[in-house]
């Protein structure tokens, strides 16, 4: 048949695949379906409320407009030298995405658990779906920090180029935990309901409303130990040229990420298999 | 079909076992801390229910081009067999080969969405069942034809009837063209002249050469449609053989102490009405 290839190979159906190897070529012929599912997301999302694509816009902006008012005019925490809408607001579209990917990731399989038990496709689409939809939202917010630095007269830094690899980082880290939080979901539902309060305990281990520099240098390494301190830092130091987070915290988050994701992969895949009997 | 010919669908000795019923499916920590605290102080309490075997040893063949009937009460297996063999769940023991691409169709309506638009669905639901983007390009005007809803392809899917909506899910299931096709109970949606269409597709697929195992409650349908039958119960094979003498034999076991009606009477879908199957096997739905 058009469109793939035949499977004219016959399909061996045993007890344990070894969890370890991904079938990369079979999630690449379920390509389609995770594009289907973003576009799917998004499009109920647009349907059903009634400010669509201006949500992606009000909250990181009314974030930042709170965060500046309080941890900005009034409790006056340094910035970079960086307008304070700016400093946050730059903070927040990192961190506003990587925490509704992993926010929705950790329930993807749940909600999806009759076509989870009914139809066979490589789950893994399901979190890469969450994680794709979110880049959307992302790329409509990022247009109006464009917008504010002209705004403010700020000239993108000659680092400009960096922002590509810190949003790769970001979408890396978000999807390596909606793989562990999904799978282990599936089995454990204390995730779902420990999960806003991680998310909030995470986001005060990131530089959102202060700068990674008021962390002492000699523990900034550890402090990169969260993958999100150098890709919020770093996504605010590649656009403005403010707050470089040093060398060995990228090189500490990036081991990381890697290491979270490659995890997630394994941790996935295996429970991957018996997740129709789970859910 | 030549003897020599390797078979459609091979399974070999397959066991399916659910530890501690439906206990260790999903939980939360503290019933895992309990568990493995009572373990450790061997104090466990003996499980409500033991291991269930859902499949004990289950073996056959099916050869290229030939449908199949799956039958057997409920909790006998068919639909765990069906599972496994769509890699929806795996095995516990020993192996199943599918010689051919395979789809499935344990529902119909997946990946639907109410706020959707008829169109909308059919691209999502196809891709669920495992249709390329190609493959739907080139039946979706097939799909529309069949469902009749052509009219209200664009309006939101919970605008449509519920009877309207059953004939889309129905029409994107029915252009998947499989090698080998794995079909559980679906059968017994919609009004008898939609099922008597339905029937017509599963023919139309037999006569193009395809292998289907199909599942249902409707004995009238699995007689007409399958020449062969496989009859389950808790988990064994115990009965295969000509679709009428397996049907038979069960129907007497069943208690109903009467042969079913001859398949030349079976043969107008609209003889058996949609609530007619379920009482047949003497089980609610």
């Amino acid at each position: 048949m058009t469109g793939q290839t035949p499977y004219t190979a016959t399909l061996r159906i045993e007890p344990s695949r070894e969890p370890w190897r991904l079938d990369l070529p079979e999630i690449w012929r379920y390509r389609h379906l995770a594009l289907l599912l973003t576009w799917r997301d998004l499009r109920i999302r647009y349907k059903q409320t009634l400010l669509g694509a201006a949500w992606a816009i009000l909250q990181p902006l009314s974030t930042m407009l709170f965060f500046g008012l309080f941890f900005g005019r009034l409790a006056r925490l340094p910035s970079d030298g960086l307008p304070y809408p700016i400093f946050y607001y730059s903070a927040l579209l990192p961190w506003l995405y990587v925490s509704h990917v992993v926010a929705n990731g950790t329930n993807v399989l749940h909600e999806h658990a009759r076509i989870i038990g009914r139809v066979y496709f490589p789950r893994i689409v399901l979190p890469v779906a969450s994680v794709l939809g979110g880049l959307v939202d992302l790329g409509i917010a990022f247009i109006v920090l464009i917008l504010m630095m002209f705004w403010y007269g700020l000239i993108p830094s000659m680092w400009l180029p960096a922002v590509v690899f810190f949003l790769v980082l970001a979408v890396l880290t978000a999807t390596a935990l909606s793989l562990w939080l999904s799978a282990l979901n599936s089995r454990f539902r204390d995730v779902k309901y420990g999960l806003t309060f991680a998310l909030q305990l995470w986001m005060f281990a990131s530089p959102v409303v202060y700068p990674m520099t008021i962390v002492p240098e000699a523990w900034r390494p550890l402090y990169a130990l969260n993958p999100m301190a150098v890709v919020i830092q770093g996504f605010r130091w590649a656009l403005t040229g403010q707050g470089f987070p040093g060398a060995t915290p990228i090189a500490v988050s990036t081991v990381c990420v890697i290491a979270l994701l490659a995890g997630g992969l394994v941790f996935f895949r295996r429970t991957e298999a018996v997740m129709a009997d789970l859910l | 079909m030549s003897a020599a010919e390797r078979p459609a669908i091979l399974v070999h000795d397959l066991h399916k076992v659910y530890p501690l019923g439906n206990r260790a499916a999903a939980g939360s920590i503290r019933d895992l801390i309990n568990d493995s605290l009572a373990r450790g102080l061997g104090r466990a309490d003996p499980p409500a229910k033991g291991p269930v075997h859902a499949l004990s040893g289950v073996s056959f063949e099916v050869a290229r081009g030939e449908v199949v009937g799956l039958i057997g009460p409920n909790g006998a297996g068919k639909t765990t067999l069906v599972k496994i063999l769509s890699r929806i769940t795996p095995p516990s023991s020993g192996y199943a080969e599918l010689g051919g691409r395979v789809g499935s169709i344990l529902d119909i309506g997946l990946g639907f969405h109410n706020d959707l638009t008829g169109r909308e669905n059919i691209w999502l639901g196809a891709a669920m069942l495992g249709l390329s983007l190609e493959e739907t390009r080139r039946q979706f005007d097939a799909i529309v034809a069949f469902s009749g809803i052509e009219r209200s392809l664009d309006s939101p899917l919970k605008a449509l009837s519920t009877g309207m909506t059953l004939r889309l899910a129905f029409a994107v299931a029915c252009h998947l063209e499989r090698d080998i096709l794995l079909v559980d109970e679906v059968l017994g949606v919609g009004d008898a002249g939609f099922q008597e269409r339905c029937r017509e597709r599963i023919r139309h697929l037999a006569a193009e050469g395809r292998t289907v195992l199909l599942i249902s409650h409707d004995l009238g349908t699995i007689g007409q449609l399958c020449p062969r039958a496989l009859r389950l119960d808790r988990g064994r094979l115990v009965a295969e053989g000509p679709a009428r003498s397996v049907i038979d034999a069960y129907l007497v076991e069943a208690g109903q102490g009467e042969p079913a009606p001859t398949p030349a009477a079976g043969a107008s879908g609209a003889d058996l009405g949609p609530h007619a199957a379920p009482s047949i096997a003497g089980e609610p739905v």
